[in-house]
């Protein structure tokens, strides 16, 4: 009786642009009828840098430092999209080694990236030791040694990377491999097995796979709808035609779905290092490359699968030093388009659980 | 794919080309949102990409569509004026042209008729001019 002469209205609560659950600054404009969420708009931007814009004043090796501050939690990623499609308009040839060489950084930044996914993820969910367990430090640490940067490598150059491997590294990354595999059973009963992370998790937030696509989403958040879509098997690079790895997808839809993608993969990455230490040849590093690069006038579009999905870089020259249009198409950014879809009907609570399972980086969605 | 479009879109279709795995395809804009529409009926229903470039010369908007499927990209440029520009909204026809959309409208200035919520989006919303085009530096 009481309770129809209340009025009801929703209610617009803002999450973010600080917020502990989101690993960035982004804005979640939430409109709320009680606890559950009738509307939500991402509200991004707060770390536009016109990293687009830079490149036209740049030269094409300039800008390759750039592209680490788009996604720093795989810098090499981003490195190759640009160095590709550059390569592509050059028509260069890369060294069998320095494929070998690239496959290696890639995979081991997807790892990296992965475990900062899983530390990031349960931390948000209150699991808070995930974060003390993860080993992204261990990674962080052959990073150093071979580029002697732990997060903004830039190492991946025009033509092969910028040093071949220190000595004693091979035997060192076995090592770490090694860990990582045991590790990461640990982790599966830490978190898959542990009942409250599963009901925040299973069932929630679910993705069909038409509506992952129809908003161009990628990665494992597309691949935890099912849908079996990875640049590295539909448009191989480097040498990952040559590799023997599976594309990983989970039928669920759900958050849980996306987190197990992430777990398998890094199994699949451990494998795909092992199969580069195994199979590199020796030889160069790099091909040598004229100092002023000047592709000729053109398009190309480099395509790479980052650990959140399609990193795509289209390049536009005119023949010139510099490039006349540099664009990013972020993962990232096609992802969390599509969140309001993802979290409507769910309550605030599961907002950042949602969020947390497509692992965004805003530096790539601002730009 | 080529032969189907220009048997159903004719003289819509100005300049055709296949680079690679890429159709790479200049299309008038009338008849983008058609064009779009049939590419996606055709299996084409990823929008990897939209994006505008400004030549310098020109301004045009690339549509990246990729068909999963069959593993191919169509390309489709449409040439837009520089002020003050308008083309249809693609909004209708992908969810993921949203964004992509919007960001072009904050960085060109182009105007897509048709969109849901036609705001900024990296810029804030008292910016003026449009950054990325080549006279705006």
């Amino acid at each position: 009786m009481t309770q129809s002469l209340l009025p009801t209205e929703h209610v617009v609560l803002n999450m973010g642009p600080q917020h502990p659950g989101i690993q960035g600054p982004l804005r979640l404009q939430l409109t709320l009828e009680g606890e559950v969420i009738v509307g939500c708009q991402p509200i991004i931007g707060y770390l536009h840098r016109g990293i687009e814009k830079i490149g036209e004043g740049l030269t094409y090796p300039q800008f390759i430092p750039y592209t680490d501050r788009l996604d720093w939690l795989s810098s090499a990623s981003s490195n190759l999209a640009f160095v590709q499609a550059v390569e592509k308009l050059m028509g260069l040839e890369v060294p069998e080694r320095a494929r070998h060489l690239r496959v290696m950084l890639l995979e081991l930044n997807r790892i990296a990236s992965h475990l900062a996914f899983v530390a990031n993820f349960a931390n948000s969910l209150g699991a808070t030791s995930a974060a003390r367990y993860a080993l992204r430090e261990l990674i962080e640490d052959l990073f150093e040694m071979w580029t002697g940067a732990r997060v903004t490598q830039s190492w991946i150059r025009i033509g092969g990377v910028a040093a071949d491997l220190p000595e004693g590294f091979q035997e060192c990354a076995r090592q770490v491999c090694y860990l990582i595999l045991q590790r990461l059973d640990e982790y599966e009963r830490l978190l898959g097995g542990n009942r409250i992370f599963r009901a925040r998790t299973e069932g929630i937030g679910i993705l069909p796979p038409e509506v992952g696509v129809d908003h161009g989403c990628s990665g494992p958040t597309l691949r935890g709808s099912g849908v079996p879509f990875d640049v590295r098997r539909a448009e191989p690079y480097e040498v990952y035609d040559r590799l023997d790895f599976e594309i990983v997808t989970e039928r669920s839809c759900d958050c849980l779905g996306r987190h197990q993608v992430r777990m398998e993969e890094m199994r699949q990455s451990l494998r795909i290092i092992e199969q580069c230490l195994d199979q590199m040849p020796e030889g160069e590093a790099r091909a040598s490359v004229p100092r002023t690069l000047r592709p000729p006038e053109g398009e190309a579009y480099g395509r790479v699968e980052s650990p959140r999905g399609e990193l795509g870089c289209y390049v536009v020259s005119d023949g010139g030093a510099q490039p006349v249009r540099v664009r990013i198409r972020a993962p990232s950014c096609y992802n969390l388009a599509a969140l309001p879809r993802m979290v409507r009907g769910w309550k605030i609570g599961d907002v950042v659980a949602i969020l947390g399972s497509i692992d965004i980086a805003l530096g790539e969605v601002d730009r | 794919m080529l032969a189907a479009l220009q048997a159903r879109f004719g003289e819509a279709i100005e300049a055709a080309e296949q680079v690679g795995r890429e159709l790479r395809l200049r299309v008038v804009p009338t008849s983008l949102v058609a064009v779009c529409r049939f590419c996606k009926a055709k299996g084409f229903s990823y929008p990897a990409d939209i994006t505008a470039v400004d030549t310098g010369r020109e301004l045009r908007v690339v549509h990246r569509l990729v068909s999963l499927k069959a593993n191919q990209q169509i390309v489709i440029s449409v040439a837009v004026r520089r002020s003050g520009g308008s083309l249809p909204s693609l909004c209708g026809v992908y969810a993921g042209a949203e964004w992509p959309e919007r960001e072009i409208y904050d960085l060109f200035g182009v105007r897509f008729e048709g969109h849901p919520d036609l705001r900024r989006i990296l810029l804030t919303d008292d910016w003026q001019g449009h950054p990325l085009l080549k006279q705006s530096t």
